[in-house]
């Protein structure tokens, strides 16, 4: 429930019903009965927010503790902010209305580096100081977890605490040891120190970062106990590890509004430019039972007639063709879609593709990422263009007219060649679809590309690559458009001042968090979206610190520079990342997890097992 | 394959779900109800649902209609129990019926608004003018339809209109036209008269308490 004095803006603001709260399965606690309140802070609106189903675990494990009470917050809008600042009402958790200070633990979500102006404005918003310094007592603790933390430097100043990996159940352990802290009246310092012990656990403030004379990392060390280096959190199994049986349900549209439900966490592909296939090492299934059990009970509890079975390859779930031989009867009796993002066309049954489109038929997407077979070798994309044309030419016989294709720009040896490519490869789609003697009479094809820029990212075995500067690519997506020659094939790509901004602090260091500062009291917020990213505002910044930009996102790293998430330990070893490299630059492919181990390191997490391998290395 | 006419409540939070959000709201609702809704049959099939009369945002609604068609037959007052058990706050089922009149019929709607101003005085002195205004006959505002921007006289849209001051705050019970071919928003008619009178009231509720035929019989 909203605090009273904002109802009267509320008719003023777009889409009030952020603001709200109040929806259905929104758990509303007694707050004088539990010990540690708890929110869930999501740093953009409500409408990505609400589709995050990180949020949703989190939101439903906390909740099913009696001493917790989980509350979601949202980045407002400029124009509710501008509301809020007016007229001295603090940030706020939907579910209670409380301002952000009454709460013992904020938990962040980082799942984009362009989020990070916007942690600094909802704390503000709060009246809460921004610094972890300048947060002298004991609550709220400011926590951060997601992709992003797997480097947490540039945020280091700001946060109190990082979770490195999983959620699920270094949760569970933080609550339970503030709880303990907050009874017997503990410091701040106390809790953070005892806090650095529980596996999983970062805090930054423990840490001192030395530099070498040309600014980079010179050595990490450790203080006050704390370890030499923070393995992530694994969770080993995925049947027993908590997963919510409901979701809140928004009134307002958002981005994905569906029943979403986990199958695998980790890759086998190992594609090199993909961070997240190298974070979630190793594999972990869940199995198909688990599966449709909790498929059914959101479903039931929300209803949404909607299904996403998500992972980071869906095509590669062993139980795949199991599951949803078993979903079919009851999803198309109760007239539910299942939607299989990021599903390979080529390997999996027609007969059931098309029982799966009976209820609503979606979109078709490839992922080819890059324009010849030799750059495709390069970033470990093992698909060849023969599989993309076959499973075109499938989809047109089934009488799709429409193809998205997704690639790549700015790839470590990429030439002018490997650009033509792109252009050559959506012709030859466009050149299937007339191949093909059913096609619909007077329909014609389109194919759209959409091209994103390479932004080399830690843990991969990219991270030591230059980055192309935002001219460079500006240069390489109007090449690509000036290689395109029929109106069949249209091109979409994306403003490179953003991937340049997302490579700073993807591989940033302690030293950016005054550039971060600065930008925001500048105004900067919202940079992931386009209207709201100010270049001249970030370029200003950082020339007010001191700070060339490109020092981290142009600069080639050698091997034995200490990289400033160098402490940070995702399983993957470095090794295994430095020869993943060097094949990159011979043009060497590795094979997927499936066909072979590559020794990647990260079963150790799991006490030696990945459900690839299903082996214990002793 | 049978239409039913549901009645409902919107209040409190609730008032805050635009018209599309209800939309999705209420077929998740009767999803979750287990009703057996019919879908349309086609290539993307979607549950049959339409409100006859959407309420803009911001507003309450005592009792709005909303047609479904069910496959298979389910009583009135089982329908009414499940969907109310489904239903999210600030919404509520208070009657299900067959439906009576076609939705063409509807012509006006019955409206209780309430307007707090800071002071008595400021009170008294809209409520005067408003009455006056309204009995003059003429007030010009301009409205936005699918062909443009035109001015239009509301009150040539008002049917009734009581004003009385109460303290700070103004209570206004009035019929306005309603329906697809002349209608006017409640919000635009108060916003005109605050504009007139440059008043500015700290907080405004618009409550849409019926729906009403052109004879101003109860629609049903």
């Amino acid at each position: 429930m909203y605090p009273r004095q904002i109802e009267k803006f509320l008719p003023k603001v777009q889409k009030p019903g952020r603001y709200t709260g109040g929806e259905l399965n929104s758990v509303v606690k007694d707050k004088s009965k539990v010990d540690i309140r708890y929110a869930f802070c999501f740093p953009d609106t409500y409408e990505i927010g609400m589709s995050h189903l990180g949020m949703k675990i989190l939101y439903g494990l906390v909740n099913a503790r009696e001493d917790a009470w989980c509350e979601r917050v949202f980045a407002p809008w400029v124009d509710m902010e501008q509301v809020m600042r007016e007229n001295g009402i603090p940030l706020y958790a939907l579910e209670s209305g409380d301002a952000l200070t009454e709460f013992d633990i904020l938990g962040f979500t980082m799942q984009y580096e362009l989020s990070y102006t916007n942690v600094l404005n909802m704390l503000d918003l709060a009246g809460i100081p921004v610094r972890s310094r300048d947060r002298k007592e004991l609550t709220p603790i400011v926590v951060a977890g997601g992709t992003c933390v797997c480097n947490g430097e540039p945020m280091a100043e700001f946060f109190d605490i990082t979770l490195p990996g999983d959620g699920e159940e270094v949760t569970n352990e933080l609550i339970d040891l503030l709880k303990e802290y907050k009874a017997k009246g503990a410091s701040k310092q106390e809790f953070l120190e005892a806090a650095a012990q529980i596996k999983g656990v970062y805090v930054p403030s423990l840490y001192e970062v030395e530099y070498n004379d040309d600014c980079t990392v010179k050595s990490v060390t450790p203080t006050c106990g704390a370890p030499e280096k923070i393995e992530k959190r694994n969770v080993a199994d995925l049947d027993s590890m908590y997963s919510p049986e409901t979701f809140v349900v928004p009134f307002l549209e958002v981005v994905h509004d569906r029943t979403t439900v986990e199958i695998f966490r980790g890759c086998i592909r190992g594609c090199r430019f993909c961070q997240a296939g190298f974070l979630n090492r190793p594999i972990r299934e869940k199995s198909p039972e688990t599966v449709e059990k909790q498929c059914r009970a959101i479903c039931d509890s929300t209803g949404y007639d909607e299904i996403s079975l998500c992972s980071l390859s869906t095509s590669d779930y062993k139980g795949l063709e199991k599951l949803i031989r078993n979903m079919l009867p009851w999803t198309v009796e109760e007239k539910i879609n299942i939607a299989l993002p990021s599903l390979r066309a080529d390997n999996f049954p027609k007969e059931l593709m098309e029982q799966l489109n009976a209820v609503r038929r979606s979109g078709l997407t490839f992922a080819p990422e890059a324009g010849t077979q030799r750059l495709r070798d390069v970033i470990n994309k093992n698909i060849t263009e023969n599989e993309v044309l076959s499973t075109a030419r499938q989809a047109f016989s089934g009488g799709w007219t429409a193809v998205k294709l997704y690639f790549m720009i700015g790839l470590p040896t990429e030439t002018e060649e490997d650009i033509q490519g792109i252009a050559d490869l959506a012709q030859a789609v466009v050149d299937e679809y007339y191949k093909n003697e059913n096609k619909p009479k007077g329909k014609s094809v389109a194919v759209n590309i959409s091209v994103a820029s390479l932004v080399p990212k830690p843990f991969t075995p990219f991270q030591w690559e230059p980055q192309d500067k935002p001219e460079v690519l500006i240069d390489k997506q109007n090449y690509l458009i000036s290689c395109v020659k029929t109106r069949k094939v249209s091109v979409s790509r994306h403003v490179p001042w953003t991937s340049f901004l997302e490579g700073v602090f993807s591989r940033g260091d302690r030293r950016l968090a005054d550039v971060i500062e600065t930008a925001w009291r500048k105004g900067c917020r919202f940079d992931g979206w386009e209207e709201h990213l100010d270049r001249e505002k970030w370029m200003q910044s950082f020339e007010e610190c001191g700070i060339d930009p490109f020092f981290y996102t142009a600069r080639k790293r050698e091997y034995d520079e200490v990289l400033p998430w160098d402490h940070m330990d995702y399983g993957v070893t470095k090794s295994f990342l430095v020869r993943e490299n060097q094949k990159a630059h011979k043009g060497e492919t590795t094979a997927c997890c499936r066909e072979k181990c590559a020794g990647c390191g990260a079963s150790k997490l799991n006490g030696g097992v990945c459900d690839e391998i299903r082996q214990t290395v002793v | 394959m049978k239409s039913v006419r549901l009645w409902f409540k919107k209040s409190g939070l609730a008032i805050y779900i635009s018209h599309l959000d209800m939309n999705r709201c209420m077929t998740r609702a009767v999803r979750r109800a287990g009703i057996p809704l019919w879908y349309t049959e086609g290539f993307n099939p979607h549950p049959y649902m339409t409100f006859l009369m959407p309420l803009p945002l911001g507003q309450t609604g005592l009792r709005e209609p909303l047609d479904i068609r069910i496959e298979d037959d389910m009583s009135f007052d089982e329908i009414k129990s499940r969907l109310n058990s489904a239903m999210p706050e600030g919404i509520e089922i208070v009657d299900v019926c067959e439906p009576v009149k076609k939705p063409n019929e509807i012509a006006a709607a019955e409206y209780e608004i309430e307007t707090v101003f800071l002071s008595e005085g400021e009170a008294e002195g809209f409520a005067a003018g408003a009455s006056s205004v309204i009995e003059g006959g003429v007030l010009n505002a301009e409205k936005r339809s699918k062909r443009g921007i035109k001015t239009v006289n509301l009150c040539e849209m008002v049917r009734s209109f009581e004003c009385e001051a109460d303290g700070c705050s103004v209570r206004i019970r009035t019929i306005l036209a309603a329906g697809n071919t002349v209608n006017l928003n409640a919000e635009l008619l108060m916003n005109s008269l605050f504009a007139e009178f440059a008043a500015e009231p700290e907080k405004t509720s618009v409550n849409r308490t019926k729906l009403l035929c052109n004879d101003l019989s109860v629609f049903e």
